[in-house]
């Protein structure tokens, strides 16, 4: 999908650590400044990046779609929750476990898909995620059906609880951060270059001895466990989990969150997650007509702004910067 | 043995629906290239705006004659405007369908509320005897039509000019345009005659089943399955696909648990996707023949 220039490699780590410094910037100004409602949204909007940051590596590099990343997500916040109270292992070590699973889960599904392309691979990550839904929905005896698990216990640091929004805000962000940081530096390295190769033409990238298959299924898998990770964050920081938030409509909420991004774009992803929360905040009183505009910004994102809203916008400005001048001269 | 012919019916019944859904992306992908992830909310809007016209006093035959043109020209613009700029690309065609789909559903909620709606049906509700089982009328309203309009379908395909047209773009998109055939205006029209087709299904299985905004949703998706299990681009495959869902739901509902009939299904779609990926009808080389990287 959308291709980023690779020459701009050598604009520098300045252009980067000006990305990271800016976002500190906007966080302590947040965590400063901002009462408990958009420390809540600033949360969300954490939460909400880590998978689809994922996604951009699997849809926007590897050019690998998946229409089944809240199952991945779901995964992981009922495993690390499981694991924690039936297992009895650290909360914080059953969230680390929980993500090894589910990557393990996304590798071994990515060893039965990836297979296929196109729309039979859309088709059949839609009915892993289905299938995952309906799971977490009728066992019962463990996820508690449709009304889930309650009394999740937060998690301690220190021996404080990180109970309120502003406890959990730096946790948050710092993982955030940090996988924002791997995967650019995951894109940056030889191995990155080869997503890119099989997202333009996986023969080509056979042809010169790598096998596609086997970097799919590890992409996915990274993906894979920055949902389940995010997953299990999720549950601890809410204290409740039922099967709702990870149907298929939050599969898509993150596909439209990485398209306004423009795909393969990590700052971009980041963008488009804090714009659709920001949006949805927006679109409130309106009531149900957020629906209506999520659907086509999804279709104008994709078919108008193949880069993404950011860079769209840019263009437009520039183009109307440059017309303004060639009509002033 | 009765219960078996109950469900065996009820199967049939909700497989003929599968059936023209999968009918319905088969049109479209044949001469686009696109699998339109919309397909089953043109069932939806078809089924609530046939309920609509009729409450509004026009007789049931007029509304629904209307409500499927209306899902057509629906279907007309929607390539106009959404697909058409994004070329033959598979993954931005599945997106900006996905992204239709939500906007069908969003408008669909706000005119008709989220409240399922009841249709009347074509001939009474009261359900009559048929060797031992009881059978609602609806059920031949939805075989007769479904049977009547494959066949029409499969005539249209088979031996009539624009039919073997549209058969050409399927075969060589590129060939048939130096014949001059005109790839822009079929495209549109194969997205008419989807909406039709998707609209006819929504209608007639409307009085079994009430329709809500999000129903297009389970829909399209079966009608899918549909297509895989028969061989994606054969619109006889897709019947057949559809029968076959239909029966294993019906039966996976009544002897297994309701709760995991939609789980069931998919189970078997990733059966199918690892094993058989060409389906049933197709042959395994063309999953890869016409999106291949």
């Amino acid at each position: 999908m959308g291709r980023e220039d690779m020459g701009r490699d050598d604009m520098g780590r300045a252009h980067d650590l000006l990305r990271y410094l800016v976002l500190a910037a906007v966080l302590v100004a947040v965590r400063m400044f901002g009462g408990n409602y958009l420390t809540n949204l600033a949360n969300f909007v954490a939460i909400q990046a880590i998978p689809a940051i994922g996604l951009s590596l699997l849809m926007g590099y590897t050019g690998q779609i998946s229409l089944g990343h809240a199952a991945f997500y779901g995964l992981g916040a009922y495993a690390s929750v499981l694991l924690a109270s039936h297992a009895g292992i650290d909360p914080w070590l059953a969230l680390l476990v929980s993500a090894a699973l589910v990557g393990f889960i996304g590798w071994a599904f990515g060893w039965l898909v990836f297979r296929l392309q196109g729309h039979y691979l859309a088709m059949a990550t839609l009915g892993f995620g289905i299938i995952v839904h309906v799971c977490l929905v009728e066992f019962r005896d463990w996820t508690g059906g449709p009304d889930g698990l309650t009394g999740i216990a937060p998690l301690q640091l220190a021996g404080h609880a990180l109970k309120s929004d502003k406890q959990m805000f730096p946790l948050l962000w710092a993982v955030c951060a940090l996988m924002i940081f791997f995967s650019e530096s995951l894109v940056r390295s030889p191995l990155g270059l080869v997503m890119r190769g099989v997202a333009d033409n996986s023969k080509v990238v056979a042809s010169l001895g790598t096998s596609p298959d086997r970097l799919k299924r590890m992409v996915l898998m990274i993906s894979a466990v920055y949902a389940a990770l995010a997953g299990g964050l999720y549950a601890r920081y809410i204290g409740y989990l039922s099967p709702g938030p990870f149907d298929v409509g939050f599969s898509i909420k993150l596909l439209l969150m990485v398209a306004i991004g423009g795909f393969a774009r990590i700052w971009g992803v980041l963008f488009g997650v804090a714009f659709v929360a920001l949006a949805s905040e927006a679109l409130r009183p309106l009531g149900d007509y957020d629906t209506v505009v999520f659907g086509l910004l999804l279709v104008v994102a994709v078919v108008y702004c193949r880069e993404g809203l950011l860079v769209a916008a840019w263009n437009a400005a520039r183009g109307v910067v440059r017309f303004e001048r060639r009509r002033a001269a | 043995m009765s219960e078996f012919v109950q469900l065996l019916i009820a199967g049939l019944m909700v497989g003929s629906i599968y059936g023209l859904i999968g009918i319905g992306f088969t049109t479209i992908y044949n001469v686009t290239g696109i699998v339109n992830f919309a397909q089953g909310d043109f069932a939806m809007i078809g089924a609530l705006s046939a309920i609509m016209l009729h409450e509004s006093g026009l007789s049931l035959g007029l509304a629904i004659a209307l409500a499927i043109v209306l899902v057509g020209v629906i279907a007309a613009v929607i390539e106009r405007v959404a697909v058409r700029p994004i070329g033959t690309h598979v993954t931005r065609g599945i997106v900006a369908t996905i992204g239709i789909g939500v906007v069908l559903q969003g408008a669909a909620a706000l005119i008709w509320g989220s409240d399922a709606q009841p249709m009347p049906g074509f001939s009474g509700e009261r359900p009559f005897n048929l060797g031992g089982t009881t059978v609602l009328p609806q059920a031949l309203w939805i075989f007769g039509t479904s049977a009547a309009l494959m066949l029409l379908l499969y005539l249209f395909f088979r031996h009539t000019y624009p039919g073997k047209i549209m058969r050409a773009c399927a075969i060589n998109p590129f060939a048939a345009q130096l014949m001059g055939i005109r790839l822009g205006a079929l495209r549109t029209f194969s997205f008419f005659l989807s909406g039709a087709v998707g609209a006819v299904g929504g209608i007639i299985i409307a009085p079994i089943a009430l329709t809500q905004y999000d129903s297009g949703i389970s829909l399209g998706i079966k009608g899918f399955v549909a297509c895989i299990i028969g061989g994606f681009g054969n619109p006889v495959g897709a019947a057949v696909g559809g029968l076959l869902l239909g029966i294993l739901e019906a039966m996976s509902s009544g002897f297994v648990s309701s709760g995991f009939k939609d789980a069931i299904s998919f189970a078997l779609l990733l059966v199918f996707l690892a094993v058989r990926p060409g389906g049933l009808l197709g042959d395994l080389e063309k999953v890869g023949r016409r999106h291949g990287t």
